[in-house]
């Protein structure tokens, strides 16, 4: 079943064209990886779909039905949550409000702005879900993100995008400059995300992590989407090639002339 | 495998113990403790400073600047400052005064005109910063120049006398009454109103957690749907508005509205921000903090007359012990990040 459809974007920051006839579909329950090169417009593309800013050109369907996303709120009103690659959390807040930023539960809800945050739910709900995802006994929900390490703030966006039960998670480069473990953690994370039926698309320039986590493969450059394959019928050697726009032919004449 | 990772000591009772050294080590506490000494520095260096007079005295020019300042701790946890809030302090009574004296109108609708001009300057301060996207520094330093600029020109530089006939609007903004032998103005009442409400947005609502999130990670803000833009364009709006209004307590209560009244308060009223705690990068604010810087220059400044420091050198204690508490409070925020 497809979750989301995104057909001919385009997007242009002055002379920059960033995005050029973008397509791409996401089906529910699978990992699509986005791989390019540094420049190749995937974080445009993600942040075109999360709304961080609107795109000049083209359509975005969601479950089939055609959307408008015009704020980051419409994404996550949509179901889409993305886990940008400049963080995503404000070091300067406990986790707790950090989990629900943007989405606090108050009382008297009618004062708007000024409604009092519920802060026994708001704890109580952030503790549930730290254990939720194996976490609880170690970090506190009190605990200021400026206090944790980059492997537990990354724990801490993937969990609050799960937490919201988004149909579309997107993750931007996650497991850059963790550790081993971290990235295992974020990996296994991935797989957990996709085994709860959720769809994720995740951009990475690990190919290795591709391999052990994607389903299927998209490969952008220069703003286009050029190939698109399901991981079981390629290779690492293949993807790369794609990646960076080397031409197979060219490169065997050239061993062969050597 | 994550469970692995974590590293963070988990006894049971770990939050509890934690939120109470947290409040001992907290800036606004270290800042509480320096206030208590230097009041007791003072008290004791001369018998007069804890007399009636003298902390009526303080009290009547506390709120003047403290209610500015709370404005100011707002915006600055946003990540934004504003250097206009000494020229509005001047122009919002000129104006009112102007058009009450020379234009006849009636106080009422001459301090309506007052609040939208505050609302005005806080808008082009906050539209000009979010939207074209320049520092405030440069868009309030320019407003700044524009706002005593214009003081000064209705004014033709003439102090004007200010409304001193008794009234509803005098008795609301620079009232006094006698408790005891103290005197005080009812701006007293106004600044603690006023403190609790920004105690309570700050730390209770919603919008408080909008405002940290905003100053501590912009980015990560909006792209939870924050809207960051919105908030500092009210924030500056606010800030603006609560300078007025001091500006007027402050003509009301001495009867005479001057366009150069304020000057140099921005960066007093600053200075009690981050004195209290506050932070000048953004995401870390602190109301009570400020209360506490607010008394604290305050307390200084009656002070160090009291004990006799000769008149041109006030800036230079004033000076050392702001940049004393700076200094405390980096090595204190070193130490707990250490630690
Ligand atoms: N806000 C912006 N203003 C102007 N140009 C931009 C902006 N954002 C991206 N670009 C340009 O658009 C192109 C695509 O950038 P993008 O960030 O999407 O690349 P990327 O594929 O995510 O690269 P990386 O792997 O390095 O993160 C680049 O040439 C970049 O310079
Ligand atoms: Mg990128």
């Amino acid at each position: 079943m497809e979750v989301l459809r995104l057909q001919n974007l385009q997007k242009s920051f002055g002379s920059v064209r960033a995005l050029k006839n973008a397509s791409l579909t996401l089906r529910e329950g699978e990992v699509v990886a986005l791989l390019g090169d540094n420049g190749a417009g995937k974080s445009t593309l993600i942040k075109a779909i999360s709304g961080v800013f609107p795109i000049d050109r083209g359509d975005i369907y969601v479950r089939g039905e055609k959307v408008s996303i015009r704020s980051t709120r419409d994404a996550m009103d949509l179901g889409i949550e993305t886990i940008h690659q400049d963080t995503s959390l404000a070091p300067d807040l406990s986790i707790a409000r950090n989990l629900f930023l943007g989405r606090e539960p108050v009382n008297f809800g009618w004062l708007g702005v000024f409604a009092p945050l519920d802060l026994a739910k708001l704890r109580k709900a952030a503790s549930e879900l730290l254990k939720r995802v194996g976490i609880s006994k170690k970090l506190d929900a009190d605990a200021l993100v400026s206090t944790l390490s980059g492997g537990e703030r990354q724990s801490i966006a993937i969990s609050r995008a799960m937490q919201f039960a988004a149909k579309v998670i997107i993750l931007d480069e996650p497991t850059n400059n963790l550790g081993v473990e971290e990235t295992h953690g974020v990996l296994r994370f991935v797989k957990e995300v996709r085994d709860a039926g959720h769809s994720v698309l995740l951009i990475t320039h690990n190919i290795h992590h591709v391999f052990q986590v994607a389903d299927r493969i998209v490969v952008m450059r220069r703003g286009e989407i050029v190939a698109e394959q399901t991981v079981a019928d390629t290779d690492l050697l293949t993807v790369e090639s794609i990646i960076t726009g080397a031409d197979m032919s060219a490169l065997l004449k050239e061993a062969r002339a050597r | 495998m994550v469970h692995s990772v974590m590293t963070i000591a988990a006894e049971d009772d770990a939050p509890r113990v934690k939120g109470r050294s947290s409040l001992l080590r907290s800036p606004q506490f270290s800042s509480f403790i320096i206030l208590v000494v230097l009041l007791a520095v003072f008290a004791v260096a001369d018998a007069n400073f804890l007399s009636p007079l003298n902390i009526s005295n303080m009290m009547a020019f506390l709120p003047e600047l403290g209610i500015i300042a709370l404005g100011m701790t707002l915006l600055l946890t946003a990540g934004e400052f504003d250097l206009s809030v000494g020229a509005v302090f001047g122009l919002a009574p000129v104006l009112v005064m102007l058009l009450v004296q020379n234009g006849g109108w009636d106080i009422g609708v001459a301090l309506l005109a007052g609040l939208l001009l505050c609302i005005a300057i806080g808008a082009i301060n906050g539209l000009i910063v979010t939207k074209i996207g320049i520092s405030s520094f440069l868009v309030t330093l320019s407003m700044l120049l524009v706002v005593r600029g214009a003081a000064l020109y209705i004014t033709q530089g003439f102090p004007l006398k200010s409304w001193d006939q008794p009234g509803f609007f005098v008795t609301l903004l620079a009232g006094s009454f006698n408790v005891g032998s103290f005197r005080f103005y009812t701006s007293l009442w106004w600044f603690i109103g006023l403190s609790l409400f920004a105690i309570y947005i700050l730390r209770y609502a919603k919008l408080g957690n909008w405002i940290s999130a905003i100053g501590s990670n912009r980015n990560a803000a909006v792209a939870r749907g924050v809207p960051a833009d919105a908030v500092k364009i009210w924030l500056f709006i606010a800030t603006s508005v609560l300078a007025g209004l001091a500006g007027m307590i402050s003509a009301f209560r001495i009867s005479a509205a001057s366009p150069v009244a304020g000057t140099g308060y921005e960066l007093e009223v600053i200075a009690m921000v981050v004195v209290g705690g506050t932070a000048l990068t953004g995401g870390r604010g602190t109301i009570l903090g400020t209360i506490v810087g607010a008394l604290m220059l305050r307390a200084i400044r009656n002070g160090i007359v009291l004990i006799g420091v000769p008149g041109l050198a006030y800036n230079i204690f004033v000076g050392l012990i702001i940049l004393a508490m700076l200094i405390l409070h980096a090595l204190l925020q070193k130490n707990a990040a250490r630690s």
